[in-house]
């Protein structure tokens, strides 16, 4: 079970307004290498693992991936706090404010929806795990490309943090991955 | 703990998630090397200190899990900023 935390891994505080920024940010909230997917992949992939530093490790990065979510939320809610449909129209991300408003809604950069297309679930603890490390990756490299968007410190502070998640994650499922291998042997 | 009489909740905030995360990073660590006799003794300690530093933030402040909501007249567990809010 889980056990909800009223606080996020850490303190987010946006300062500035900034709709589009925000547009690109919901990318790791719902896009195809995002948190969500991240989370529903570790948390899902954990039930096809027998090695119990396998499930407790994908449970506990499962678990940190949906912490990071929330975090993802709190910024494009702090980017987006008391614009209106002129602003979000100004800053080229009208389309978003006619279907969600200053809603969070889980979607990519571009706007397609979030699917369940975007992870797998393969029942064979070594190919998920090899998923996970070309996941985790391939988060941080999105993280580096919204760096290359932002340039407000409030921001980037929180992203670069995120984007250092991701490299200590992919060193652990490298370890894990070891173990599972050297078991074959 | 010392001095955290005199912390606003932001800067108490501020210890309460860095302590936690030294924790849960020493956990991911631990996963996968469960043998590691340093780190066990790290964990220990940094366990020991989130959850006084969690202790502090919730007797001063307000409650970060609802088993420690005070229930005696009213539900503690809406006040206090939630991480969809910005605390000032």
């Amino acid at each position: 079970m889980f056990v909800f935390t009223k606080m996020t891994q850490i303190p987010v505080k946006i300062n500035n307004r900034n709709p589009k920024l925000a547009s690109y940010i919901l990318s790791q909230y719902g896009g195809p290498d995002g948190e969500l997917g991240a989370s529903l992949r570790y948390l899902s992939q954990r039930f096809a693992q027998t090695d119990k530093s396998g499930i407790a490790l994908l449970t506990d990065i499962g678990t940190e991936e949906l912490g990071h979510l929330e975090m993802i939320g709190s910024i494009v809610t702090q980017l987006t706090k008391g614009e209106g449909a002129r602003s979000f129209d100004r800053y080229g991300v009208g389309d978003y404010y006619i279907d969600h408003a200053n809603g969070v809604y889980p979607a990519s950069a571009a706007g397609v929806p979030f699917t369940a297309a975007y992870l797998q679930s393969k029942g064979d603890p070594i190919a998920d795990i090899m998923e996970d490390m070309a996941a985790e990756q391939k988060a941080r490299a999105t993280y580096d490309n919204i760096l290359r968007m932002c340039d407000d410190p409030d921001v980037t502070n929180v992203i670069r943090y995120l984007r250092e998640r991701e490299v200590v994650h992919f060193q652990r499922f490298g370890e894990l991955l070891d173990k599972l291998q050297s078991k074959i042997k | 703990m010392e001095n955290n009489r005199q912390m606003t909740a932001r800067q108490l905030m501020q210890k309460v998630s860095e302590a936690i995360f030294y924790a849960d990073d020493l956990k991911l660590y631990l996963d996968t090397h469960p043998d590691d006799t340093r780190a066990l003794r790290m964990f220990e300690e940094a366990a020991k200190n989130a959850r006084a530093c969690v202790e502090a933030f919730e007797k001063r402040f307000y409650p970060l899990y609802a088993f420690s909501a005070d229930c005696e007249n009213d539900w503690e567990w809406l006040v206090g900023t939630w991480p969809s809010q910005i605390m000032s």
